[in-house]
């Protein structure tokens, strides 16, 4: 009702008051007013910290001139009498895309596609579609009337707008919501910049995984150094030339999870920039880490409805993870803000707009400051732009901003009357509206016609009409400038319906009304009985929300409290030590301190040390295992045949629940592999399986690898007939790409020696950065080792004659299936295999695969390993290993350690890691049986002496899980119950990932290698 | 030789003989028995549960004629006599739900055969496709994979599975069982999609399936009225192809995995009048296993070495799967699903159920022999080792469940003695003549 009549008043005011900008000619007579109102008697909220009850705000120009308890107005001041009413500064969101054309895609996402190579952009720009730093939003920006209402409706003035198309997005302007023209709505054309890890509507192929994104960012930034000290470079490049006028401006980043919010502050670490974070509103889940970045946030205010889980079994689709984010959600600001991190609220990513001030009083219910709240919106985003001199707060020289409510901004029934922007006045609400509620006696026709009860609230009464005594009929109504409209059935079993119309005199209401019949009646209401305010809840108190604990991981199986180091003594167990000891009958372990310290028999406890009985029981070192591709948010980047510029690091996921599922199988370190997309991949990372803890904490940064692959996968055999563009479709092409990549490496590397060596080294002289030759020039220098995904022996040979042609060393080669066809020439260089026990017939190039391939390879004297290459198959490693000795005759020991010893020195940490002896990392398995049996299961599985699985504790956490769980739903039935929306069950998994699968697209065959 | 047939000499002589003779072929399959075969000193497990230490079998004419414990006398006269002194005897391992014969090289369509057009295929048989020179056959056997069904793939009635062994000329030769079900996809209750945004994979509600359902409850109707006919006008191909589920000489195997759509899946066959039914996949049949064992409906699982279906799953659920149904009291057999490579595999699965639920090897060596054959119909052919029945067995030099002691010296299937070359040992044998070894 208040919408209709608001347009249409707003309407009117166009036509009147507009005002023209100074060039622009006029049609008709000028008009200029000089916009000059004073706001007395009113709770004026200058800034969070700052209110002046009973005063006086004065604005003119479009400008705040004065505020305070005594403002002297001048003559020919409107004065509007705000007596128990509230000014608050009005709303700045910094994530709009309000006035933005919207980003249409070339082609749709996803799906096998021909790879465009080259960007569709033409013009003297980036090689990159998705690096449009060229892009100006001032430039694209055009007031939308409706979306602006929209955004007024709900007290903002002012936005900053950007493009969200794109990894690095261009520059934002702000602007203000007024209808007037883009001329005054535009205050500052280059605000921001902005960048996000989406590539968004560009459909070329490079990038296609978050790495890529990451690589492709850190490459434009150090081209973008090098083209500015390079006068004499030889391209013009206008998304260079952009990029360095914005790089200067601050720089807000869009993502959408709490680790991509550490990922995207890790790259700004690089360049000595701190971007502004947009988070997913998951930040609670990872508070210390996200607060460490020191990265003020922008948060999203849309929190996840409830599921329907009346049915049990479409209930079992939900997650542990979607359940209690579902609780916690509402919290986060909160958190955030007890924190003590900086953060401005946005309504981006809001389902409903009218939803916002529900969701930001529910923060507020679930303990956030008031204060917080109101700075997230006002002081914070300005200053966040550099605009404190013109919006967020009442101050005098400031735009006259500013929003007027019924009170407190936060409390439960506030309403805001009116929306001003740069002094111009939208009426959101009548600012006086009668109050008319009450309880009537009705009479139609002068016959009694049961009653009419007004309740609700002045500017949004509710109705009711009681007929009959007692049946209750919510009747249509509509009520404007005192005229009241009303439509009803009035009798349920005969159609038709009564309307009323009528208007307020004194406190009767009276008018015509038409019946069913057509018959012209009159009608009265009289006031029997005022209306009465029940005693409203107090708003200002918080309600406790009890919710459950906060899980690290935040998943099921995760932990509470994350296990620590424990001292231990392990006594009498059959110890399988990887060392010249061999397997020790009835031994000793003693760990402390994450390390194992002693290895022997009858061993003393150090004080403290919680004994474990390993009678009849096996210790082992934790299995590890080489090829990997668990607890990774993506896994190819395939838009390139090389991306040896891309590291597994950037996106690895300690969410995955298979961390857990392998410390349940024994594994305490995987080797997470980029896939076999193209022949130079990525730089692997290694990471010890600390269930819970941070990125950082599980990441090896010493160890330094490198994906290649070989054959089928690189040639795209089995992609179909789109992919037939990409260099190169033959095992011909493979070796020339490696040729030349590393010819270009070598130059690479020489120009640094050379620029390095010169005395006086000039900056502007240095070569242009290059990380992709980075990675390849380490491998020159030996300081990182290859692991090759390869097949057949025409190409291993190949590999093996070009490193050694171009001396460079391959450390390993994984799946070698047809490695024992070359195991001597494998030996003769110190080249280790890394292979599965007995896949084959999947593709051609397994089709001489056999599983006394291992077997083979170690008579030779490989260095073998046995790895999963399969979440899987990684549980069961031990029965992997285990099959080497049923094929070829491998003597156990051995056999043991191609998942222990053998991986860890492949992977260069022997020294610390794959065997038990004093002074290695305490990272064991208690088995209950000889672990290369069937029979074999963990007892526990501990990382530098942190058990992280343990066979009872998991008995115990399931138990655990499900009562929460049942709590959590008992909960959302309850939502339900109350009429709360609900959305149907959907479980959203990421997706299990093998080293063929590229990005969005599959190999035929899923699920094999 | 025959006396002692486990030497390493002979073991090399065989292989090397394989190698010259029969290069970059399948060897001959067994000849047909032609003498009796006495077997002793093995410890013999019978599948049925009992183990007979130091025991003694004899077979003649393709079949099991004794069994029983050392010093016990089963008629010699003329017999080959085997010392399997220390070594195991088990029934040969029966693989169900397979595509071993259909399909040589996963990702070269011109191999693969498992899957035809259209939704509604009874009529189709993998019977006629099934490949006896398949280079994978002989890789099972070697692991004591005796019988396999080949199963069709693909559409709601994918056709109809036969059961073979792995040794035969060709499939004629083969064939154990030709027809001995029809294989149905029941459409899931829950749907997933991916994400090309976020690449994940979204579970929600399958909105879609009824129609599905309702094409499966009208043609089994319609089958059902045409069996009724004697003569009909028309031959329809489909609907004659769907006569013994009615018979109750075949099994209709539903494919279901959710809870929900096993109930429906059965309570619709069993509403069409089809006797017997078998749930394939049945990742969700512990929640159903009352149901399961009250109609009486046996399970075919899905491959166990798997992970749990959902992120908050028990992380051993998929290795105590077959227990807990077995414990519950549903018949339930393990498979590899749609592997054919892989079933050699079988036997470490029912170990590994063995090691991670409450139940003996001897039970768990059950869920691929007993209780596969008694699911096919083949019971007494196969499936244990009793008197009367095939001959179809594995001398292994320890327990078959586990790697440790899975190592198959000696296969007889129908009595007839198996060469166990393959290619893969004979390129091992060939690498191994390259390395001076």
């Amino acid at each position: 009702m208040f919408k209709q009549l608001s347009t249409l008043f707003s309407g009117l005011v166009i036509s009147i008051c507009c005002q023209a900008q100074q060039t622009f000619p006029q049609n008709g007579a000028y008009d200029e007013r000089p916009g000059r109102y004073a706001f007395t008697n009113a709770n004026i909220v200058v800034d969070p910290k700052t209110t002046i009850e009973n005063g006086t705000l004065l604005i003119e120009n479009g400008l705040i001139s004065q505020v305070g308890k005594q403002v002297k107005l001048p003559a020919g001041t409107v004065v509007v009498d705000l007596k128990g009413k509230y000014i608050y500064p009005s709303l700045i969101d910094l994530d709009s895309d309000y006035g933005m054309p919207e980003a249409k895609r070339d082609r749709p996402a996803g799906g096998r596609q021909t790879p465009q190579l080259e960007s569709n952009k033409k013009g003297a720009f980036g090689w990159n579609q998705a690096i449009q730093a060229e892009n100006d939003a001032s430039l694209i920006f055009t007031p939308d009337a409706k979306k602006a209402a929209d955004l007024r409706k709900i007290g903002f003035g002012t936005v900053l707008v950007h493009s969200h198309d794109g990894i690095v997005r261009g520059n934002g302007a702000l602007v203000t919501l007024t209808d007037e023209a883009a001329n005054k709505a535009l205050l500052n054309r280059k605000a921001s910049a902005h960048f996000s890890f989406s590539k968004g509507t560009s459909s070329q192929t490079y990038p296609s995984s978050t790495m890529g994104v990451v690589a492709l960012l850190r490459q434009n930034y150090y081209d973008a150094e090098w083209y500015a000290r390079t006068p004499k470079a030889k391209e013009a490049n206008l998304s260079l030339d952009a990029f360095n006028q914005i790089k200067t401006l601050p720089s807000f980043f869009e993502t959408g999870d709490k680790y991509s919010v550490l990922r995207a502050d890790k790259v700004g670490d690089e360049f000595g920039i701190q971007y502004i974070i947009k988070g997913g509103g998951d930040e609670y889940q990872r508070i210390n880490e996200i607060k460490a970045t020191k990265a003020t946030l922008i948060l999203p205010l849309q929190f996840p409805e409830a599921y329907d889980v009346a049915d049990p079994w479409d209930a079992d689709v939900i997650s542990m993870a979607q359940l209690k984010h579902w609780e916690l959600a509402p919290g986060n600001a909160s958190q955030v803000a007890k924190a003590q991190i900086p953060f401005a609220f946005t309504s981006a990513g809001m389902k409903n707009k009218a939803d916002f001030w529900k969701s930001i009083k529910t923060a507020v219910e679930y303990g956030l400051p008031k204060e917080k709240a109101l700075e997230a919106l006002t002081t914070l985003p300005a200053s966040l732009i550099k605009a404190e001199s013109q919006i967020g707060s009442l101050k005098p020289g400031l735009l006259a901003n500013f929003i007027i409510t019924s009170g407190d901004l936060f409390g439960k029934d506030n309403i805001i009357y009116e929306n001003w922007i740069q002094g111009k006045k939208f009426i959101l609400a009548p600012i006086n509206a009668p109050d008319i509620r009450g309880t009537y006696s009705l009479s139609i026709n002068n016959q009694p016609g049961g009653k009419l009860e007004i309740t609700g609230s002045p500017e949004k009464p509710e109705y009711k009409v009681i007929v009959q005594d007692s049946v209750k009929i919510t009747p249509k109504a509509i009520l404007s400038n005192e005229l009241l409209t009303l439509g009803y059935q009035a009798d349920k079993k005969l159609p038709g319906m009564t309307r009323l119309t009528g208007w307020l005199t004194g406190t009767t209401l009276s008018g015509e009304g038409i019946l069913p019949t057509g018959a012209a009646v009159p009608w009265n209401a009289t006031l029997t009985q005022k209306f009465q305010q029940t005693a409203a809840a107090d708003t200002n108190t918080i309600i406790p929300k009890e919710t459950g604990p906060i899980l690290y991981p935040f998943v099921g199986f995760g932990n509470e409290q994350l296990p620590k180091p424990e001292t231990v003594l392990i006594k009498n167990a059959t110890v399988w030590t990887n060392e010249q000891e061999g397997i020790l009958q009835n031994a000793d372990v003693i760990v402390q301190n994450g390390k194992i310290t002693k290895v022997g028999k009858s061993l003393a406890g150090p004080s403290g040390a919680k004994t474990i009985d390993g009678t009849g029981k096996h210790l082992t070192s934790g299995i590890i295992d080489e090829h990997s591709h668990i607890a990774l948010f993506t896994i190819n980047e395939g838009g390139q045949t090389s991306s040896a510029e891309v590291r597994m690091s950037d996106v690895v996921n300690p969410d995955d629940v298979n961390i857990y599922r392998q410390l349940a199988g024994g594994v305490t370190a995987s080797h997470l592999l980029h896939g076999s997309a193209n022949s130079i991949g990525g730089q692997s990372a290694m990471i010890k399986l600390k269930w819970g803890a941070s990125q950082s904490e599980m990441v090896l940064p010493d160890v330094k690898t490198i994906k290649f692959a070989l054959g089928e996968n690189v040639k795209q055999s089995n992609w179909g007939d789109v992919a037939r563009v990409r260099f190169p479709q033959s095992r011909m092409g493979v070796e020339q790409v490696y040729f030349d990549h590393f010819l270009r490496a070598k130059d690479y590397a020489k120009s640094w020696k050379s620029f390095n060596s010169t005395s006086k080294k000039v900056a502007a002289n240095a070569p242009r950065r290059d990380i992709e030759l980075d990675a390849l020039a380490e491998i020159l220098d030996n300081q990182r080792f290859i692991t090759c995904h390869s097949y057949v022996q025409s190409e291993i040979n190949m590999l093996m004659h070009v490193a050694d042609s171009l001396k460079f060393k391959i450390n390993t080669f994984t799946h070698i299936l047809e490695g024992y066809k070359l195991a001597d020439g494998m030996a003769k260089r110190g080249i280790g295999g890394s292979t599965f026990a007995d896949w084959w017939a999947y593709k051609m190039e397994v089709k001489e695969a056999i599983p006394y391939n291992a077997a083979l390879m170690y008579h030779q004297g490989v260095t073998v390993a046995i790895n999963s290459d399969d979440a899987e198959m990684a549980r069961r490693l031990n029965q992997e290993a285990a099959k080497t000795v049923e094929y070829g005759g491998v003597p156990e020991e051995e056999a043991w350690k191609m998942v222990t010893l053998n991986p860890a020195k492949l992977l260069h940490v022997d020294n610390r890691m794959g065997s038990i002896k004093a002074g290695k990392d305490a990272d064991l398995v208690l088995w209950n049986a000889h672990p290369l049996s069937i029979y074999a299961r963990p007892e526990f599985t501990m990382v530098e002496g942190a058990v992280y699985f343990d066979r009872k504790k998991d008995e115990e956490k399931q138990k655990t899980m499900q009562q929460e769980r049942e709590k959590l739903i008992q909960k959302m039935l309850n939502d339900k119950a109350e009429g709360k929306p609900t959305q149907k069950p959907q479980a959203a998994q990421p997706k299990m990932w093998h080293c063929e699968d590229i990005v969005g697209v599959h190999t035929e065959h899923e699920g094999h290698r | 030789m025959i006396h002692n047939p486990f030497s390493k000499t002979f073991l090399f002589l065989i292989s090397l003989f394989a190698a010259t003779e029969t290069f970059a072929q399948n060897p001959a399959p067994a000849l047909p028995q032609s003498r009796p075969v006495v077997i002793t000193g093995a410890t013999i497990h019978v599948g049925n549960g009992q183990v007979i230490q130091n025991g003694v079998i004899a077979f003649d004419k393709g079949l099991i004629t004794y069994l029983g414990a050392a010093g016990s006398n089963p008629a010699t006269a003329n017999a080959e006599m085997i010392d399997a002194k220390g070594k195991h005897i088990f029934p040969g391992i029966i693989s169900l739900n397979t595509t071993v014969g259909l399909q040589e090289v996963a990702s070269v369509r011109a191999t693969l055969d498992f899957n035809e057009v259209g939704e509604i295929n009874p009529h189709v048989r993998a019977l006629v496709a099934y490949n006896t020179d398949s280079e994978v056959i002989p890789t099972l056997r070697g692991n004591g994979i005796l019988v396999s069904q080949a199963v069709p793939q693909g559409g709601v009635i994918s056709g109809s599975s036969s059961v073979f062994y792995s040794d035969g000329w060709n499939w004629e030769d083969a064939v154990l069982k030709k027809d001995d079900g029809i294989w149905l996809s029941w459409p899931p209750f829950l749907a997933s999609t991916f994400n090309y945004e976020d690449f994940s994979v979204s579970v929600k509600r399958n909105e879609k399936r009824q129609e599905t359902i309702d094409l499966i409850k009208s043609t089994f109707s319609e089958a059902k009225g045409y069996m009724e006919v004697a003569e009909p006008a028309t031959v329809n191909l489909r609907l004659a192809a769907m006569k013994p589920l009615f018979a109750g000489t075949a099994n209709l195997y539903i494919r279901a995995d959710y809870a929900k759509d096993i109930i429906e899946a059965v309570k619709t066959a069993r509403e069409a009048g089809i006797k017997r039914v078998v749930i394939v996949g049945g990742d969700e049949s512990f929640k159903v296993a009352a149901f399961l064992k009250e109609n009486q409906v046996p399970v075919v699982l899905n491959p166990t070495h798997r992970l749990p279906g959902r992120v908050d799953e028990n992380v051993y659920l998929p290795y105590e799967l077959p227990g807990m149904l077995h414990k519950a009291g549903v018949k339930v057999a393990i498979t590899y699903a749609d592997e054919w490579w892989r079933t050699r595999n079988l036997a470490f699965m029912a170990g590994t159920s063995s090691g991670f639920s409450d139940v003996s090897p001897e039970d768990a060596l059950q869920f691929v022999t007993k209780n596969a054959a008694e699911i096919i119909g083949a019971e007494r052919e196969i499936g244990t080792l009793e008197k009367g029945k095939h001959a179809s067995l594995i001398v292994s030099q320890g327990d078959i469940l586990d790697m440790r002691g899975n190592s198959v010296e000696m296969v007889f299937v129908k009595g007839g003695k198996v060469n166990l070359d393959d290619k893969q040992k004979r390129l091992y044998e060939k690498y191994k003549t390259k390395y001076g070894k």
